[in-house]
Protein backbone atom coordinates (compact mmCIF):
# COMPACT_ATOMS: atom_id res chain seq x y z
CA UNK A 1 0.00 0.00 0.00
CA UNK A 2 1.18 3.18 -0.42
CA UNK A 3 0.15 6.83 0.29
CA UNK A 4 0.60 10.39 0.78
CA UNK A 5 0.50 12.70 4.10
CA UNK A 6 0.37 16.11 5.16
CA UNK A 7 0.75 14.98 8.50
CA UNK A 8 4.10 13.99 11.03
CA UNK A 9 4.61 10.71 10.59
CA UNK A 10 3.87 8.18 13.07
CA UNK A 11 6.49 5.12 12.85
CA UNK A 12 4.92 3.35 15.13
CA UNK A 13 1.50 3.58 14.83
CA UNK A 14 2.49 2.29 10.71
CA UNK A 15 4.46 -0.93 12.53
CA UNK A 16 1.59 -2.18 14.04
CA UNK A 17 -0.19 -2.20 10.63
CA UNK A 18 2.06 -4.56 9.43
CA UNK A 19 1.63 -7.17 12.32
CA UNK A 20 1.08 -10.17 10.40
CA UNK A 21 1.95 -14.16 12.38
CA UNK A 22 3.50 -15.20 9.27
CA UNK A 23 6.13 -12.32 9.10
CA UNK A 24 9.45 -12.96 10.94
CA UNK A 25 10.68 -9.96 9.97
CA UNK A 26 9.54 -6.09 9.73
CA UNK A 27 12.40 -4.03 8.29
CA UNK A 28 11.61 -0.49 8.08
CA UNK A 29 13.36 2.66 6.36
CA UNK A 30 13.12 6.06 7.15
CA UNK A 31 13.92 8.93 5.12
CA UNK A 32 14.95 11.89 6.72
CA UNK A 33 15.06 15.73 5.91
CA UNK A 34 19.09 16.00 6.14
CA UNK A 35 21.23 19.64 7.39
CA UNK A 36 22.65 19.57 3.39
CA UNK A 37 22.13 18.31 0.02
CA UNK A 38 24.77 18.91 -2.79
CA UNK A 39 27.33 20.75 -0.60
CA UNK A 40 24.67 23.71 -0.14
CA UNK A 41 23.31 23.92 3.97
CA UNK A 42 19.43 23.37 4.20
CA UNK A 43 17.26 24.70 7.16
CA UNK A 44 13.74 23.40 5.94
CA UNK A 45 12.24 21.51 3.37
CA UNK A 46 8.87 21.67 1.73
CA UNK A 47 7.26 18.69 -0.27
CA UNK A 48 4.41 18.56 -3.21
CA UNK A 49 3.33 16.33 -4.98
CA UNK A 50 0.74 15.61 -8.07
CA UNK A 51 -1.62 13.22 -5.77
CA UNK A 52 -3.28 11.29 -8.08
CA UNK A 53 -0.09 11.08 -10.33
CA UNK A 54 2.12 10.30 -7.03
CA UNK A 55 -0.63 7.70 -5.20
CA UNK A 56 -1.04 6.13 -9.27
CA UNK A 57 3.18 5.69 -9.63
CA UNK A 58 3.72 4.73 -5.79
CA UNK A 59 1.23 1.65 -5.57
CA UNK A 60 3.04 0.41 -8.89
CA UNK A 61 6.07 0.92 -7.40
CA UNK A 62 4.25 -1.08 -4.71
CA UNK A 63 3.05 -3.76 -6.33
CA UNK A 64 6.28 -4.56 -8.35
CA UNK A 65 8.03 -4.77 -5.22
CA UNK A 66 5.41 -7.45 -3.91
CA UNK A 67 6.12 -9.29 -6.99
CA UNK A 68 9.69 -9.11 -6.59
CA UNK A 69 9.77 -10.29 -3.46
CA UNK A 70 6.61 -13.01 -2.87
CA UNK A 71 4.87 -12.90 0.49
CA UNK A 72 6.14 -9.44 1.46
CA UNK A 73 3.68 -7.08 2.76
CA UNK A 74 4.83 -3.73 1.70
CA UNK A 75 3.72 -0.19 3.65
CA UNK A 76 5.37 3.38 2.05
CA UNK A 77 4.00 6.88 3.14
CA UNK A 78 5.22 9.58 1.87
CA UNK A 79 4.79 13.17 3.38
CA UNK A 80 3.69 16.43 1.75
CA UNK A 81 4.16 20.10 3.42
CA UNK A 82 6.86 21.41 5.42
CA UNK A 83 9.48 19.36 7.42
CA UNK A 84 11.96 20.56 9.85
CA UNK A 85 15.47 19.06 10.00
CA UNK A 86 15.06 15.03 11.23
CA UNK A 87 11.54 15.05 9.99
CA UNK A 88 10.74 11.79 8.47
CA UNK A 89 9.86 12.38 4.70
CA UNK A 90 9.57 9.12 3.50
CA UNK A 91 8.79 5.58 5.24
CA UNK A 92 8.85 2.08 4.03
CA UNK A 93 8.21 -0.74 5.94
CA UNK A 94 8.41 -4.54 5.06
CA UNK A 95 6.53 -7.12 6.79
CA UNK A 96 8.36 -10.61 5.14
CA UNK A 97 8.90 -14.31 6.41
CA UNK A 98 12.56 -13.81 6.08
CA UNK A 99 15.04 -10.89 6.81
CA UNK A 100 16.90 -10.93 3.21
CA UNK A 101 13.70 -10.42 1.53
CA UNK A 102 12.83 -7.64 3.97
CA UNK A 103 16.10 -5.47 3.17
CA UNK A 104 16.15 -6.51 -0.37
CA UNK A 105 12.43 -4.70 -0.50
CA UNK A 106 12.92 -1.93 1.19
CA UNK A 107 15.89 -1.20 -0.91
CA UNK A 108 14.35 -1.38 -3.64
CA UNK A 109 11.45 0.53 -2.91
CA UNK A 110 13.59 3.27 -1.86
CA UNK A 111 15.46 3.98 -5.42
CA UNK A 112 12.79 3.37 -6.96
CA UNK A 113 10.55 5.77 -5.64
CA UNK A 114 13.39 8.42 -5.67
CA UNK A 115 13.68 7.73 -9.26
CA UNK A 116 10.08 7.29 -10.39
CA UNK A 117 7.56 9.53 -8.01
CA UNK A 118 6.61 12.67 -9.29
CA UNK A 119 7.21 14.29 -5.78
CA UNK A 120 9.38 18.45 -5.80
CA UNK A 121 10.86 19.31 -2.91
CA UNK A 122 11.91 23.37 -2.16
CA UNK A 123 14.75 23.32 -0.39
CA UNK A 124 15.66 26.57 2.43
CA UNK A 125 19.00 27.32 3.08
CA UNK A 126 20.67 29.41 5.41
CA UNK A 127 20.34 32.93 3.24
CA UNK A 128 17.25 33.02 2.66
CA UNK A 129 16.88 31.58 -0.92
CA UNK A 130 14.89 28.36 -1.87
CA UNK A 131 14.46 25.83 -4.85
CA UNK A 132 12.46 23.71 -5.88
CA UNK A 133 14.45 20.55 -7.24
CA UNK A 134 12.95 16.43 -8.32
CA UNK A 135 13.67 13.49 -5.87
CA UNK A 136 15.16 11.78 -8.75
CA UNK A 137 18.03 14.87 -9.02
CA UNK A 138 20.26 12.98 -6.97
CA UNK A 139 20.41 9.68 -8.65
CA UNK A 140 21.30 11.41 -11.74
CA UNK A 141 23.42 14.30 -10.12
CA UNK A 142 25.62 11.65 -8.84
CA UNK A 143 26.41 10.40 -12.85
CA UNK A 144 26.50 13.86 -14.44
CA UNK A 145 30.12 14.62 -15.32
CA UNK A 146 31.21 12.45 -12.61
CA UNK A 147 34.14 9.57 -12.97
CA UNK A 148 31.78 6.75 -13.37
CA UNK A 149 33.11 6.21 -17.11
CA UNK A 150 36.68 7.72 -17.16
CA UNK A 151 38.69 4.50 -16.73
CA UNK A 152 36.98 3.35 -19.84
CA UNK A 153 36.67 6.37 -22.03
CA UNK A 154 40.83 6.66 -21.24
CA UNK A 155 41.44 4.12 -23.53
CA UNK A 156 42.57 5.48 -26.79
CA UNK A 157 40.10 3.35 -28.89
CA UNK A 158 37.08 4.75 -27.16
CA UNK A 159 38.05 8.11 -25.93
CA UNK A 160 35.30 10.99 -25.57
CA UNK A 161 33.64 10.30 -28.75
CA UNK A 162 33.23 6.78 -28.52
CA UNK A 163 31.73 7.45 -24.59
CA UNK A 164 29.48 10.16 -26.46
CA UNK A 165 28.45 6.89 -28.64
CA UNK A 166 27.85 4.36 -25.93
CA UNK A 167 25.78 6.86 -23.81
CA UNK A 168 23.51 7.59 -27.33
CA UNK A 169 23.27 3.23 -27.97
CA UNK A 170 19.81 1.48 -27.66
CA UNK A 171 20.38 -2.34 -26.63
CA UNK A 172 17.98 -5.33 -26.51
CA UNK A 173 18.76 -8.13 -24.47
CA UNK A 174 16.30 -11.18 -24.67
CA UNK A 175 17.52 -13.61 -21.81
CA UNK A 176 18.52 -12.59 -18.44
CA UNK A 177 19.81 -15.85 -17.58
CA UNK A 178 23.17 -17.39 -16.97
CA UNK A 179 24.65 -15.82 -19.85
CA UNK A 180 22.45 -12.31 -20.67
CA UNK A 181 23.22 -11.27 -16.11
CA UNK A 182 27.10 -11.26 -16.57
CA UNK A 183 26.39 -9.29 -20.25
CA UNK A 184 23.38 -6.73 -18.55
CA UNK A 185 26.14 -6.06 -16.15
CA UNK A 186 29.07 -4.86 -18.02
CA UNK A 187 26.92 -3.15 -20.77
CA UNK A 188 25.67 -0.92 -18.20
CA UNK A 189 28.80 -0.98 -16.43
CA UNK A 190 29.69 0.07 -20.01
CA UNK A 191 26.93 3.41 -19.88
CA UNK A 192 24.93 2.59 -22.73
CA UNK A 193 22.49 4.64 -23.17
CA UNK A 194 19.06 2.21 -22.72
CA UNK A 195 18.72 -1.18 -22.38
CA UNK A 196 15.56 -3.20 -23.10
CA UNK A 197 15.69 -6.66 -21.47
CA UNK A 198 13.42 -9.28 -22.22
CA UNK A 199 12.79 -11.90 -20.42
CA UNK A 200 9.43 -14.10 -18.55
CA UNK A 201 10.86 -15.99 -16.17
CA UNK A 202 11.38 -15.87 -13.05
CA UNK A 203 13.98 -16.39 -10.30
CA UNK A 204 14.83 -19.87 -9.25
CA UNK A 205 17.03 -20.95 -6.43
CA UNK A 206 18.45 -24.20 -8.78
CA UNK A 207 19.41 -21.01 -11.44
CA UNK A 208 21.48 -18.53 -9.10
CA UNK A 209 24.78 -20.30 -8.98
CA UNK A 210 25.16 -19.15 -12.80
CA UNK A 211 22.41 -16.11 -13.11
CA UNK A 212 24.43 -13.62 -11.21
CA UNK A 213 21.87 -10.18 -10.75
CA UNK A 214 19.75 -12.12 -8.58
CA UNK A 215 19.88 -13.40 -4.88
CA UNK A 216 18.03 -15.99 -3.43
CA UNK A 217 15.95 -12.75 -1.52
CA UNK A 218 14.60 -12.79 -5.01
CA UNK A 219 13.31 -16.53 -5.71
CA UNK A 220 9.98 -16.19 -7.54
CA UNK A 221 10.15 -12.55 -8.83
CA UNK A 222 9.70 -11.85 -12.68
CA UNK A 223 13.25 -12.15 -13.89
CA UNK A 224 12.94 -8.56 -15.48
CA UNK A 225 12.03 -6.88 -12.44
CA UNK A 226 14.83 -8.21 -10.19
CA UNK A 227 17.43 -7.56 -13.18
CA UNK A 228 16.03 -3.92 -13.42
CA UNK A 229 17.00 -3.05 -9.81
CA UNK A 230 19.96 -4.25 -9.50
CA UNK A 231 21.03 -2.86 -12.75
CA UNK A 232 19.79 0.99 -12.10
CA UNK A 233 22.08 0.49 -8.81
CA UNK A 234 25.13 -0.39 -10.40
CA UNK A 235 24.59 2.42 -13.02
CA UNK A 236 21.94 5.28 -12.72
CA UNK A 237 22.98 7.00 -15.79
CA UNK A 238 21.70 3.97 -18.05
CA UNK A 239 17.80 3.99 -18.83
CA UNK A 240 16.33 0.29 -18.27
CA UNK A 241 13.43 -0.40 -20.06
CA UNK A 242 11.76 -4.23 -19.19
CA UNK A 243 9.32 -6.63 -21.25
CA UNK A 244 7.84 -9.13 -18.48
CA UNK A 245 7.24 -11.81 -21.66
CA UNK A 246 8.55 -14.14 -24.08
CA UNK A 247 9.92 -12.83 -27.63
CA UNK A 248 7.55 -14.26 -29.95
CA UNK A 249 6.67 -14.40 -33.44
CA UNK A 250 4.39 -12.19 -33.02
CA UNK A 251 6.55 -9.32 -30.84
CA UNK A 252 9.86 -9.83 -32.46
CA UNK A 253 10.34 -7.49 -34.80
CA UNK A 254 8.35 -4.70 -32.89
CA UNK A 255 11.28 -5.15 -30.00
CA UNK A 256 14.39 -5.24 -32.38
CA UNK A 257 13.52 -2.20 -33.97
CA UNK A 258 15.04 0.99 -32.26
CA UNK A 259 18.10 -1.09 -31.11
CA UNK A 260 21.73 -0.61 -32.19
CA UNK A 261 22.28 -4.13 -31.36
CA UNK A 262 21.28 -6.86 -30.06
CA UNK A 263 22.52 -10.09 -27.88
CA UNK A 264 21.00 -13.10 -27.21
CA UNK A 265 20.84 -15.03 -23.90
CA UNK A 266 18.04 -17.42 -24.78
CA UNK A 267 18.51 -21.34 -24.46
CA UNK A 268 16.57 -22.46 -27.32
CA UNK A 269 17.10 -22.81 -31.22
CA UNK A 270 13.55 -21.58 -31.64
CA UNK A 271 13.81 -18.06 -30.24
CA UNK A 272 17.78 -18.10 -31.69
CA UNK A 273 16.28 -18.06 -35.63
CA UNK A 274 13.22 -15.37 -34.30
CA UNK A 275 15.49 -13.23 -33.01
CA UNK A 276 18.13 -13.92 -35.72
CA UNK A 277 15.69 -13.29 -38.85
CA UNK A 278 14.16 -10.04 -37.15
CA UNK A 279 17.66 -8.73 -36.69
CA UNK A 280 18.39 -9.83 -40.55
CA UNK A 281 14.99 -8.40 -41.52
CA UNK A 282 16.01 -5.42 -39.81
CA UNK A 283 19.27 -4.80 -40.45
CA UNK A 284 20.21 -4.78 -36.57
CA UNK A 285 23.66 -6.74 -35.46
CA UNK A 286 23.13 -9.63 -33.63
CA UNK A 287 25.50 -10.95 -30.62
CA UNK A 288 24.73 -14.51 -30.10
CA UNK A 289 26.01 -17.25 -27.38
CA UNK A 290 25.37 -20.62 -26.21
CA UNK A 291 26.35 -22.99 -23.92
CA UNK A 292 26.29 -26.57 -23.21
CA UNK A 293 28.25 -27.70 -19.39
CA UNK A 294 31.53 -26.27 -20.20
CA UNK A 295 31.66 -25.26 -23.90
CA UNK A 296 30.01 -22.69 -26.01
CA UNK A 297 29.97 -20.72 -28.92
CA UNK A 298 30.10 -17.07 -29.74
CA UNK A 299 28.87 -15.66 -32.82
CA UNK A 300 28.43 -11.95 -34.02
CA UNK A 301 25.95 -11.72 -37.29
CA UNK A 302 25.74 -8.67 -39.60
CA UNK A 303 23.69 -8.43 -42.72
CA UNK A 304 26.24 -8.67 -45.25
CA UNK A 305 29.41 -10.32 -43.46
CA UNK A 306 29.96 -14.06 -42.68
CA UNK A 307 26.80 -15.42 -43.83
CA UNK A 308 23.93 -16.08 -41.53
CA UNK A 309 22.07 -18.39 -39.42
CA UNK A 310 20.88 -20.11 -41.74
CA UNK A 311 23.62 -20.61 -43.99
CA UNK A 312 25.59 -22.30 -40.51
CA UNK A 313 22.25 -25.08 -40.51
CA UNK A 314 21.25 -25.07 -43.92
CA UNK A 315 19.39 -28.34 -44.59
CA UNK A 316 18.77 -28.94 -40.95
CA UNK A 317 15.27 -28.88 -39.47
CA UNK A 318 15.02 -26.00 -36.86
CA UNK A 319 12.81 -28.33 -34.70
CA UNK A 320 15.62 -30.97 -34.82
CA UNK A 321 18.31 -28.68 -33.70
CA UNK A 322 16.22 -27.26 -31.02
CA UNK A 323 15.57 -31.15 -29.95
CA UNK A 324 19.50 -31.62 -30.14
CA UNK A 325 20.63 -28.41 -28.50
CA UNK A 326 18.33 -27.76 -25.62
CA UNK A 327 19.64 -28.46 -22.18
CA UNK A 328 17.46 -25.67 -20.71
CA UNK A 329 16.92 -27.54 -16.94
CA UNK A 330 20.40 -29.50 -17.81
CA UNK A 331 23.92 -29.35 -16.16
CA UNK A 332 25.85 -26.25 -17.08
CA UNK A 333 29.13 -25.22 -15.65
CA UNK A 334 28.57 -21.32 -14.20
CA UNK A 335 31.71 -19.65 -15.12
CA UNK A 336 31.07 -21.03 -18.82
CA UNK A 337 27.79 -19.04 -19.16
CA UNK A 338 29.99 -16.45 -17.51
CA UNK A 339 32.49 -16.08 -20.07
CA UNK A 340 30.11 -16.62 -22.55
CA UNK A 341 27.66 -13.83 -21.94
CA UNK A 342 31.04 -11.42 -21.05
CA UNK A 343 32.36 -12.25 -24.35
CA UNK A 344 29.06 -11.29 -25.88
CA UNK A 345 28.85 -7.82 -23.88
CA UNK A 346 32.54 -7.40 -25.28
CA UNK A 347 31.15 -7.74 -29.10
CA UNK A 348 28.17 -5.99 -28.64
CA UNK A 349 30.36 -2.56 -27.15
CA UNK A 350 32.58 -3.00 -29.83
CA UNK A 351 30.04 -3.63 -32.14
CA UNK A 352 29.07 0.01 -31.05
CA UNK A 353 32.19 1.44 -31.26
CA UNK A 354 32.88 0.56 -34.84
CA UNK A 355 35.82 -2.22 -33.41
CA UNK A 356 34.00 -5.30 -34.64
CA UNK A 357 37.09 -6.25 -36.48
CA UNK A 358 36.09 -10.09 -38.13
CA UNK A 359 33.69 -10.69 -35.37
CA UNK A 360 31.28 -10.99 -37.73
CA UNK A 361 32.96 -13.73 -40.25
CA UNK A 362 33.89 -16.32 -37.11
CA UNK A 363 32.53 -18.81 -35.08
CA UNK A 364 34.81 -19.14 -31.57
CA UNK A 365 34.59 -21.98 -29.71
CA UNK A 366 35.46 -22.04 -26.17
CA UNK A 367 36.35 -24.95 -23.89
CA UNK A 368 36.32 -24.23 -20.41
CA UNK A 369 36.97 -27.61 -19.13
CA UNK A 370 40.62 -27.46 -20.79
CA UNK A 371 41.45 -23.83 -21.45
CA UNK A 372 40.76 -23.89 -25.65
CA UNK A 373 39.35 -21.38 -27.83
CA UNK A 374 39.36 -22.08 -31.99
CA UNK A 375 38.29 -19.42 -34.29
CA UNK A 376 36.28 -20.87 -37.15
CA UNK A 377 35.92 -19.03 -40.59
CA UNK A 378 32.35 -18.27 -41.20
CA UNK A 379 31.25 -17.05 -44.75
CA UNK A 380 27.72 -16.62 -46.48
CA UNK A 381 26.45 -19.37 -48.64
CA UNK A 382 25.19 -17.84 -52.08
CA UNK A 383 22.73 -20.70 -52.35
CA UNK A 384 21.08 -19.22 -48.62
CA UNK A 385 17.61 -18.83 -48.94
CA UNK A 386 17.29 -16.55 -46.16
CA UNK A 387 20.10 -14.24 -46.39
CA UNK A 388 21.08 -14.48 -50.71
CA UNK A 389 17.15 -12.86 -50.10
CA UNK A 390 17.18 -10.53 -47.61
CA UNK A 391 15.20 -8.05 -48.80
CA UNK A 392 12.20 -10.75 -49.70
CA UNK A 393 12.52 -11.67 -45.30
CA UNK A 394 11.56 -8.39 -45.02
CA UNK A 395 8.49 -8.33 -47.09
CA UNK A 396 7.62 -12.04 -45.40
CA UNK A 397 5.50 -12.08 -42.71
CA UNK A 398 6.86 -12.93 -39.28
CA UNK A 399 6.60 -16.72 -38.90
CA UNK A 400 4.10 -18.02 -36.34
CA UNK A 401 4.36 -20.59 -33.43
CA UNK A 402 1.46 -22.66 -32.98
CA UNK A 403 1.65 -22.59 -29.42
CA UNK A 404 -1.86 -22.50 -28.74
CA UNK A 405 -2.60 -25.39 -26.58
CA UNK A 406 0.57 -27.21 -27.09
CA UNK A 407 0.71 -27.40 -22.84
CA UNK A 408 -1.80 -29.91 -21.20
CA UNK A 409 -1.85 -30.57 -17.32
CA UNK A 410 -3.17 -33.68 -15.70
CA UNK A 411 -6.91 -32.39 -16.06
CA UNK A 412 -6.05 -31.70 -19.90
CA UNK A 413 -4.63 -35.11 -20.79
CA UNK A 414 -8.24 -36.69 -19.24
CA UNK A 415 -10.12 -33.84 -21.34
CA UNK A 416 -8.45 -35.47 -24.22
CA UNK A 417 -10.20 -38.51 -23.68
CA UNK A 418 -9.54 -42.76 -24.08
CA UNK A 419 -8.17 -42.71 -26.62
CA UNK A 420 -5.13 -40.17 -25.78
CA UNK A 421 -1.50 -41.44 -25.04
CA UNK A 422 0.94 -40.13 -22.80
CA UNK A 423 4.26 -40.79 -24.02
CA UNK A 424 8.01 -40.13 -22.09
CA UNK A 425 10.39 -39.59 -23.89
CA UNK A 426 13.55 -41.34 -22.52
CA UNK A 427 17.37 -39.92 -22.92
CA UNK A 428 20.16 -43.17 -23.70
CA UNK A 429 20.08 -44.70 -20.21
CA UNK A 430 16.99 -43.09 -18.60
CA UNK A 431 14.28 -45.39 -17.45
CA UNK A 432 10.77 -44.16 -18.25
CA UNK A 433 9.21 -42.89 -14.50
CA UNK A 434 6.69 -46.17 -13.70
CA UNK A 435 3.01 -46.30 -15.04
CA UNK A 436 4.72 -44.30 -18.24
CA UNK A 437 5.69 -46.08 -21.45
CA UNK A 438 8.68 -44.92 -22.80
CA UNK A 439 9.99 -44.44 -26.32
CA UNK A 440 13.79 -42.73 -26.92
CA UNK A 441 13.48 -39.11 -27.81
CA UNK A 442 15.89 -39.91 -30.90
CA UNK A 443 13.34 -42.38 -32.40
CA UNK A 444 11.65 -39.54 -34.75
CA UNK A 445 9.80 -42.32 -36.90
CA UNK A 446 8.01 -44.27 -34.17
CA UNK A 447 6.64 -40.91 -32.64
CA UNK A 448 5.60 -39.88 -35.58
CA UNK A 449 3.70 -43.40 -36.08
CA UNK A 450 2.13 -42.99 -32.83
CA UNK A 451 1.33 -39.40 -33.47
CA UNK A 452 -1.10 -41.08 -36.46
CA UNK A 453 -2.34 -43.23 -34.25
CA UNK A 454 -4.80 -40.28 -31.81
CA UNK A 455 -3.95 -37.78 -29.41
CA UNK A 456 -0.67 -38.01 -28.59
CA UNK A 457 0.74 -35.89 -25.05
CA UNK A 458 5.07 -35.85 -24.52
CA UNK A 459 6.53 -35.85 -21.65
CA UNK A 460 10.04 -35.92 -20.55
CA UNK A 461 12.17 -34.74 -17.16
CA UNK A 462 12.55 -31.25 -17.68
CA UNK A 463 9.57 -30.58 -20.11
CA UNK A 464 11.48 -29.03 -22.48
CA UNK A 465 12.68 -31.41 -24.93
CA UNK A 466 8.98 -32.71 -25.05
CA UNK A 467 7.72 -29.23 -26.32
CA UNK A 468 10.18 -28.74 -29.02
CA UNK A 469 9.01 -32.27 -30.60
CA UNK A 470 5.85 -31.44 -29.86
CA UNK A 471 6.36 -27.97 -32.12
CA UNK A 472 7.89 -30.38 -34.63
CA UNK A 473 5.44 -32.62 -34.78
CA UNK A 474 2.55 -30.18 -35.00
CA UNK A 475 4.87 -28.42 -38.03
CA UNK A 476 4.56 -31.06 -39.82
CA UNK A 477 0.99 -31.25 -39.78
CA UNK A 478 -0.11 -33.34 -37.24
CA UNK A 479 -2.49 -31.77 -34.80
CA UNK A 480 -3.27 -33.54 -31.66
CA UNK A 481 -0.03 -33.22 -30.70
CA UNK A 482 0.48 -31.67 -26.91
CA UNK A 483 3.09 -31.56 -24.39
CA UNK A 484 3.19 -32.27 -21.12
CA UNK A 485 3.10 -28.52 -18.90
CA UNK A 486 6.53 -27.59 -18.42
CA UNK A 487 7.85 -28.79 -14.37
CA UNK A 488 8.30 -25.17 -12.52
CA UNK B 1 39.54 -45.64 -52.04
CA UNK B 2 42.26 -42.66 -50.86
CA UNK B 3 45.52 -44.21 -49.03
CA UNK B 4 45.73 -43.77 -45.69
CA UNK B 5 46.40 -40.37 -43.83
CA UNK B 6 47.00 -38.41 -40.50
CA UNK B 7 43.74 -36.34 -39.56
CA UNK B 8 43.80 -34.50 -36.08
CA UNK B 9 40.01 -34.32 -35.10
CA UNK B 10 38.48 -32.07 -32.37
CA UNK B 11 35.59 -33.18 -30.41
CA UNK B 12 32.81 -30.08 -29.47
CA UNK B 13 30.15 -29.62 -26.72
CA UNK B 14 27.77 -33.29 -26.96
CA UNK B 15 30.20 -35.12 -28.83
CA UNK B 16 33.73 -34.61 -26.53
CA UNK B 17 31.53 -36.30 -24.09
CA UNK B 18 29.99 -38.94 -25.96
CA UNK B 19 33.64 -39.37 -27.42
CA UNK B 20 34.95 -39.32 -23.79
CA UNK B 21 38.33 -36.99 -25.49
CA UNK B 22 38.29 -33.78 -26.93
CA UNK B 23 41.00 -34.14 -29.57
CA UNK B 24 42.39 -37.32 -31.10
CA UNK B 25 44.95 -38.09 -33.97
CA UNK B 26 43.65 -40.53 -36.56
CA UNK B 27 44.89 -42.34 -39.40
CA UNK B 28 42.40 -42.78 -42.04
CA UNK B 29 41.78 -43.45 -45.18
CA UNK B 30 37.85 -41.82 -45.65
CA UNK B 31 37.62 -39.35 -48.27
CA UNK B 32 35.39 -36.57 -46.13
CA UNK B 33 34.03 -35.59 -43.16
CA UNK B 34 30.64 -37.79 -43.29
CA UNK B 35 33.09 -41.09 -43.43
CA UNK B 36 35.27 -40.01 -41.25
CA UNK B 37 32.49 -39.14 -38.43
CA UNK B 38 31.42 -43.10 -39.19
CA UNK B 39 34.78 -44.37 -38.49
CA UNK B 40 35.11 -42.68 -35.36
CA UNK B 41 31.39 -43.70 -34.31
CA UNK B 42 33.20 -47.18 -34.64
CA UNK B 43 35.56 -46.01 -32.24
CA UNK B 44 33.70 -44.66 -30.04
CA UNK B 45 30.56 -46.80 -29.13
CA UNK B 46 29.29 -43.84 -27.36
CA UNK B 47 29.51 -40.92 -30.08
CA UNK B 48 25.79 -41.91 -31.37
CA UNK B 49 25.22 -37.85 -32.13
CA UNK B 50 23.49 -38.07 -35.35
CA UNK B 51 25.76 -36.63 -38.45
CA UNK B 52 22.81 -35.03 -40.41
CA UNK B 53 22.94 -32.40 -37.30
CA UNK B 54 26.70 -31.32 -37.40
CA UNK B 55 28.93 -28.67 -38.25
CA UNK B 56 32.10 -29.50 -39.17
CA UNK B 57 35.39 -27.49 -39.45
CA UNK B 58 38.06 -28.01 -41.11
CA UNK B 59 41.55 -25.98 -40.90
CA UNK B 60 39.41 -23.57 -38.80
CA UNK B 61 36.71 -22.94 -41.66
CA UNK B 62 33.58 -24.28 -41.57
CA UNK B 63 33.00 -27.18 -44.71
CA UNK B 64 30.79 -29.25 -46.37
CA UNK B 65 30.31 -32.84 -44.78
CA UNK B 66 31.47 -33.92 -48.26
CA UNK B 67 33.88 -31.83 -48.64
CA UNK B 68 37.48 -33.81 -49.46
CA UNK B 69 40.22 -34.35 -46.37
CA UNK B 70 43.56 -34.02 -47.16
CA UNK B 71 46.77 -34.96 -44.86
CA UNK B 72 47.47 -33.58 -41.53
CA UNK B 73 43.59 -31.48 -41.88
CA UNK B 74 42.34 -29.76 -38.40
CA UNK B 75 39.01 -31.21 -38.33
CA UNK B 76 36.49 -30.42 -35.43
CA UNK B 77 32.98 -31.72 -35.29
CA UNK B 78 30.65 -29.37 -33.56
CA UNK B 79 27.26 -30.08 -32.65
CA UNK B 80 24.46 -27.41 -32.15
CA UNK B 81 24.16 -25.97 -28.96
CA UNK B 82 21.76 -23.48 -27.18
CA UNK B 83 21.96 -23.43 -24.17
CA UNK B 84 21.99 -20.11 -22.18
Amino acid sequence: MFELTAQPIDGAALSARLRAPEAGALTIFEGRVRNHHLGQPVTQLEYEAFDEMAIREGEAIVGEAESMYPGAQVLCVHRTGTLQVGDVAVWIGVASAHRQAGFAACRHLIEELKLRLPIWKKEHHPDGAAEWVNCSVEATARTAGDDLHSRQSALPEVGAAGQAKLAKARVLLVGVGGLGCPAALYLVGAGIGRLTLVDGGKVERSNLHRQILYTTAETGSPKVLAAAARLRLHNPAVQISIHDGELTAGNARTLVAGHDVVLDGTDNFASRFLIHDACLALGVPLVQAAVHRFEGTLDVFQRGEGGCLHCLWLGRDPAALDTAGNCAGGPVFGPAVGVLGVMQAAEAIKQLLGLGGDAARQTRLVNLLDGSQLSVGRSARPDCPVCARVDRLREMPAPTMTDRGLFVDAAGVRALGASAKVIYLTEPGEQPPAGLPGIAAADLAALRELALQGPLVLACRYGVRSAALARMLRAEGMEAIFAESPKS
Amino acid sequence: MSSSRQIQVRFFAILREQAGCATVAVETGAPDATALYAELQERFPGLTFPVTLLRVSINENYAELTAPLAPGDRVVFIPPVAGG
